[in-house]
């Protein structure tokens, strides 16, 4: 029973990953392949703050969030003058960058390769406080999150995807809403990865590398592009579905090359036959 | 909602694009409340005059001054925000948008835009918001559009597209409209409903227009005065009925339209 | 003093893998404007299958040399005729390709991890022959790679100025459009670009399971290097960009590795953004 409550809690941190990236690839149209960068700074955030600093873990994982947030933005800055191909491959570029950081000068308790100890609270404690708790916070990142999309700003963010150069003609700067929502998506994943971080109770950089960043992609890009239910169907369908490729009784060590060959089809699949997922609204031709 | 301003002044605009000189030594006013047209053969740079007005290409020499301030170097956004708006040739509305919000997109100084409005109580964004969705509808109304309301903008026919790029510009609130071909590809027999809001927006609300166009029918509706650019430079100038009798600009211009 | 020189010799050795995985990106992207990331998966492909005819049953080992770039060669286009070309001709852009080579590269590489189980993968089975010159050490297979690089640089160049078919790929890195126009069968150039290109990533996987051995993950990384190395030279002279983009990431890599092992990825990778920020179309672009 715990391990069910485990996997809920899962579903629900990347259910808030999701819709962070969806606000900023499907609704923004910016082709965001590093979000992995924030959920991992969000999770060494909130547990160095925890860990080395005493600091309450729910707040340790709010300031993360808006920690990663800032560390979003000041990522983007740079990359801001790049379109299409050229911004993929930079946000592409960013998680390997992040992972040699991580894994070189990231913090780690002697003679691992990791990070552990958090002392949670007792809202975290265990699989079924965690999983309460996470779909807490992921309810009310849905809830914030669907505001947004249905909001001027909203508007202006599908505009920006849509056609920059008018957005402009209007008095209205694509940049500056490139900013905000690379923000709020940074701080959102962010967040997630204080929730990680609580619930798998060991952390190291290989959870945070490209590989993470592409198990986004094919959530939201099978569960449907600017769609927030389709951040959250993503999730909830490919992880239950691994889950349950377990119980066919494979070799273990053949689950994860499965995984990813899966994961591979259906990011194939998706391109050639549907590009706006399952109940997405936005069928991009980028 | 509309400011006031004392017309826009192009002042001795060259542009060459390194050797080919696109237009030299143009100069031309755009007065408040009076529609100025400009007409010329394809390539002479009518569209490449716009486009340096609001900031998408630069100038080589000359000045573009609005109520006496200098609009060269800055971004075009800055340029639509101190009141000169444009609609593309092409349309470039918004195509996954709809119609109406297309319209509301357009509508400046919107809280609900900005990320702390929105999740402060108090900020009335939404009551703001309401309105703006009123005044949408009730352009889109005045257009016989509104039963288009909810269409996805990039489903509709070219014609309808085109119209709703004129409603976006207008709802900026801008005194300074640069309209690049609004009556090309509109349905004939909705072409009234384009000279009648260009004309209303000169006489009922003040507004100066820029009107770049082909159709001289919609120019002898509409402008006040033309001005005629050929070979790079201004061939004629003047009010609407003397340039169009003016015998050079016939024989140049107007005859070839009329061969066609 | 001496160890640097050999660090560049080292670096000019790697470097000719590069050349030969490099080329074959160049040429896909620069008529196409795909990014064909799993033109590393066909290297690495070329390599098991290598070591599977050579080691495991036994074939000739020239025989399974060839037989592998030829299934390198048919593999890359079936993964263009097969996935990209479905993606584009149903309104994908270049993205959603890129997105779908990706899809592809995952696939083959957990095949790869099934096959092997992540152990590293090595087709030789004698030591190589050691040479010493100057107080500098490289194998005899790396003048054989040298000499390799130099003849199939050369074969482009011929293919590229002196044919018809080498002719028409070229028009497509000046102007696609053009070419159309022209009345080029775009489609046929487009076979023999994937399949010289693919062959090309077969001929250094063939080399590089023979040499230090292949592991499923060595496809992407030494593809990543090669991007890097093509984007440095750009693709406006093909050749010269990418031979001078790779002999410049394999020494440089070279050095890293041996002063900075811990940061080789950070380097080749911030390598990538600064150049794409500031001079994307390369040296000679």
């Amino acid at each position: 029973m715990d391990h069910i409550f485990f996997l809920g809690t899962l579903i629900c941190v990347w259910i808030i990953v999701s819709v962070a990236a969806n606000l900023v690839i499907g609704y923004t149209g910016m082709l965001a392949m590093g979000q992995a960068v924030y959920l991992g700074f969000g999770a060494y955030a909130a547990s160095c703050l925890n860990i080395f600093l005493g600091v309450n873990y729910f707040v340790a994982v709010a300031i993360a969030a808006v920690a990663s947030g800032f560390v979003a933005v000041l990522t983007l800055l740079p990359l801001l003058r790049l379109e299409g191909m050229y911004f993929a491959l930079a946000t592409l570029g960013l998680n390997f960058v992040f992972f040699d950081l991580f894994r070189n000068l990231g913090p780690r308790v002697e003679g691992s390769e990791g990070l552990y100890g958090i002392i949670l609270p007792a809202a975290l404690a265990t699989p079924t406080a965690q999983f309460f708790t996470t779909l807490a916070v992921a309810v009310l990142c849905i809830i914030a999150a669907a505001r947004l999309v249905k909001s001027p700003l909203g508007r202006a963010l599908r505009a920006t995807r849509d056609r920059p150069d008018a957005l402009l003609s209007l008095g209205k700067s694509p940049t500056a809403y490139h900013i905000v929502i690379w923000g709020v998506a940074g701080a959102l994943t962010g967040l997630a990865g204080g929730l990680y971080a609580a619930t798998l109770f060991y952390i190291d950089p290989t959870l945070f590398t490209i590989n993470a960043s592409i198990l986004v992609l094919v959530y939201i890009g099978v569960g449907g592009l600017a769609s927030i239910g389709g951040s959250i169907l993503g999730p909830v369908l490919l992880i239950t579905f691994t889950e349950a490729l377990r119980y066919l009784g494979l070799p273990s060590t053949l689950m994860g090359p499965i995984q990813q060959a899966l994961y591979g089809a259906l990011l194939i699949g998706v391109m050639i036959f549907r590009r706006k997922g399952l109940v997405g609204t936005h069928d991009f031709q980028e | 909602m509309i400011s006031r301003s004392s017309g826009l002044q192009i002042e001795r605009l060259s542009k060459n694009f390194g050797g080919v000189h696109v237009f030299e030594d143009v100069s031309m006013r755009i007065p408040p409340g009076q529609v100025t047209a400009c007409i010329g053969p394809n390539g002479a740079g009518k569209t490449t005059l716009i486009n340096i007005v609001c900031g998408v290409l630069s100038a080589t020499s000359g000045d573009v001054l609005l109520d006496g301030r200098s609009l060269l170097g800055l971004a075009p956004n800055k340029i639509s925000r101190r009141g000169v708006c444009r609609t593309f040739q092409d349309v470039r509305i918004f195509p996954s948008l709809t119609a109406v919000e297309n319209v509301l997109a357009a509508f400046p100084d919107q809280r609900g835009e900005k990320l702390r409005c929105l999740y402060r109580p108090g900020s009335q964004w939404g009551v703001q918001e309401r309105s703006n969705r009123e005044t949408a509808l009730a352009l889109l109304d005045a257009m016989s559009m509104r039963d288009l309301a909810e269409r996805a903008a990039g489903q509709l026919p070219f014609g309808q597209q085109k119209l709703l790029a004129l409603l976006r510009a207008v709802v900026t609130g801008a005194p300074i409209l640069l309209l690049d071909e609004p009556a090309a590809g509109v349905e004939l027999e909705l072409i009234p409903r384009v000279t009648g809001l260009i004309r209303r927006l000169a006489k009922d609300e003040g507004r100066g227009t820029l009107l770049v166009e082909h159709n001289v029918d919609v120019v002898r509706e509409v402008a006040d005065f033309v001005v005629v650019l050929q070979g790079g430079s201004v061939i004629a100038a003047g009010p609407c009925d003397h340039v169009l009798r003016d015998e050079r600009v016939i024989e140049e211009y107007l005859g070839r339209i009329y061969d066609a | 003093m001496a160890n640097a020189l050999q660090l560049l010799t080292i670096g000019i050795g790697i470097a000719g893998y590069y050349a030969l995985v490099a080329v074959g990106f160049a040429i896909i992207f620069a008529t196409l404007r795909i990014f064909h990331i799993a033109h590393g998966t066909v290297f690495i492909a070329a390599g098991y299958l290598f070591f599977f005819l050579y080691r495991v049953y036994g074939v000739d080992m020239l025989w399974s040399g060839l037989a592998a770039i030829v299934v390198a060669a048919l593999v890359g286009l079936a993964i263009d005729k097969a996935v990209y070309i479905p993606v584009m001709r149903r309104g994908g852009g270049l993205f959603s390709v890129f997105i779908a080579s990706l899809g592809v590269s995952l696939i083959f590489d957990a095949g790869f991890l099934v096959y092997t189980k992540g152990v590293i993968t090595v087709a030789r089975t004698a030591p190589l022959a050691i040479i010493s010159v100057g107080g500098v050490t490289f194998r005899a297979l790396d003048l054989l790679v040298l000499a390799v690089v130099f003849m199939v640089y050369g074969l482009l160049y011929l293919w590229f100025h002196r044919t018809k078919t080498g002719l028409a790929v070229r028009g497509l890195t000046d102007n696609r459009g053009l070419a159309a126009v022209v009345g080029m069968n775009v489609g046929q150039t487009r076979t023999l670009i994937f399949l010289v290109a693919s062959a090309l990533a077969g001929i250094a996987g063939v080399l590089t399971a023979y040499d230090t051995g292949i592991a499923p993950d060595t496809g992407s990384r030494t593809l990543f290097v090669a991007v890097v190395a093509v984007i440095l030279g750009g693709v406006r002279n093909i050749l010269l960009g990418t031979i001078f983009g790779s002999l410049s990431l394999g020494i440089l890599t070279a050095y890293a590795g041996f002063f900075f092992p811990e940061w080789v990825t950070f380097g080749v990778f911030s390598t990538m953004i600064a150049l794409i920020l500031v001079r994307p179309r390369g040296v000679f672009g």
